[in-house]
């Protein structure tokens, strides 16, 4: 008897030895998105003229969790553009200026500190246009109370840019000069070729019940530099012309409150108000409202409208309204006062599959919304993301 | 736009005025949906940068990961 219960506690002793063990993950994201615009409204132009845009961007997302607090982030990818309106910066049809590229690549590092909920992330990267080369530095925090009832969240982010066109060119290679309307270049507009942007970021979730969810994200953003696009022209009541000339600093407020509410057991309804207060004179109030419908436990239907007015910038003036006397002008109808309106639909779905023992299917989303401004502008865009997660061997 | 503006913050204000309740691990079934989540899908981001240039304001709560000129 003895022998058999001595047997028997070094059974249990055995079954009892168990060391935790955490597998690498790393998280692939693949994204590819198309945007479609015409209107006719161009900047380009003095706020007359085709704004047919054409975007193409393929990108990627890999995030590597060597193990639970530690996770590296990249993010690359790049931008096929064909436009008619920034063709027009020389007048010449198909000219070089009717097709761009931008790439961009980012890197981060997440640390998860092991006894708190705080979690720490920095990253940094690159952004190249033909006329544009931006570098950016961000830098967050965020924490979640234990109770899982509230979180939090703070990142700053600054961003570095030089307008200078000639980086993509065969002939240059390397930064040469800002690009100005071919008739217009006979003297330098701007001294300054930099812009830096700083923006400061919050967030904050509070768990309402247990189906509702509510967030607040406050923002702060400063910009300084050259703030004008060198190509945009202005046709002045006299008849005289110019380069968009804009001030060198600009403070942004951006506001947005949301929430989710989970009602019935399929429906998740989610309802979004923004505000934005600039020093341009821009102030904006958008709603946007979401419905996702649960069609089954792997495909998610969500039909999503949003509306949006804007009151326009004191230094907007269309075509031919600004006096040659103002300081700043800008006919660009981005700064005008405008309502927008954007309706459309997602398919969310999500199988979480495996292939094999280390590869999981995770979801696929696909997204398309028509987007409308009062002024006549419009734009398709479609949006398809695909998720997929590989895990390490267990040794 | 006005009555709408002032209907979301009479809601908004309303809805803190009602004390949360704690909620229970086993009883987050709805909370951990991932539509639940308050931050922006990876599929709504063109939209957000789309927006944030065709508009003269920009997104809150969206993540601009890099720089770029949206000038066309």
């Amino acid at each position: 008897m003895a022998l058999s219960l001595l047997a028997r506690a070094q059974e249990v002793k055995t079954d009892s030895v168990y060391t935790k063990r955490t597998v690498s993950k790393t998280q692939i994201e693949a994204v590819v998105s198309t945007y479609t615009q015409d209107g006719n409204n161009s900047a380009v132009t003095g706020g007359i003229g085709t704004e047919a845009l054409v975007v193409i961007g393929p990108n990627l997302k890999i995030s590597h969790q060597f193990n639970k607090y530690n996770t590296i982030i990249y993010h690359g990818g790049a931008d096929f553009i064909t436009s008619a309106s920034t063709d027009n910066i020389d007048f010449v049809r198909m000219s070089a200026s009717h097709k761009d590229t931008r790439g961009f690549s980012d890197i981060s590092y997440r640390r998860d500190l092991r006894k708190t909920d705080l979690g720490i992330t920095a990253g940094t990267g690159f952004s190249l246009e033909s006329d544009y080369f931006s570098v950016p530095v961000s830098f967050s925090l965020d924490y979640r109370e234990p109770s899982r009832m509230r979180s939090y969240s703070v990142a700053f982010q600054a961003f570095f840019d030089d307008l200078r066109w000639g980086r993509l060119n065969p002939d240059y290679l390397r930064p040469v000069k800002l690009i100005y309307p071919v008739e217009l270049r006979y003297k330098n507009w701007f001294d300054n070729v930099k812009r830096n942007s700083y923006n400061i970021k919050f967030s904050f979730t509070q768990v309402i019940n247990k189906r509702m969810v509510a967030a607040f994200f406050p923002e702060f953003s400063y910009q300084w530099g050259l703030l004008s696009t060198p190509f945009h022209r202005i046709y002045f009541s006299d008849g005289t012309e110019k380069v968009e000339n804009l001030p060198t600093q600009r403070f942004k407020l951006p506001l947005a409150a949301r929430l989710h509410y989970f009602a019935g057991k399929r429906n998740i309804l989610k309802g979004q108000y923004s505000f934005f207060w600039d020093n341009f004179g821009i102030v904006s109030n958008g709603i946007e409202l979401e419905c996702a419908v649960k069609l089954s436990p792997i495909f998610t239907l969500s039909p999503f409208a949003r509306f949006y007015h804007q009151s326009g910038s004191k230094y907007f003036k269309p075509y031919k309204e600004h006096s040659s006397s103002e300081s700043y002008y800008s006919s660009d109808y981005d700064l005008s006062t405008m309502q927008t309106y954007k309706a459309g639909v997602g398919l969310r779905y999500a199988p979480f599959h495996y292939v094999g023992k280390r590869f999981q299917f995770e979801e696929m989303n696909l997204r398309y919304a028509y987007y409308r401004q009062s002024n006549g502008l419009w734009a398709h865009m479609v949006s398809l993301v695909i998720d997929v997660a590989a895990y390490g061997k267990q040794k | 736009m006005q009555k709408i503006k002032v209907t979301f913050w009479v809601l908004l204000c309303s809805m803190s005025l009602v004390s949360c309740t704690t909620v229970k691990p086993y009883q987050r079934t709805y909370l951990n949906d991932p539509e639940m989540e308050p931050g922006v899908r990876t599929a709504q981001k063109m939209e957000q940068d789309a927006q944030t240039i065709r508009e003269g304001a920009s997104t809150p709560g969206g993540a601009k990961t890099s720089g770029g000129c949206g000038c066309n």
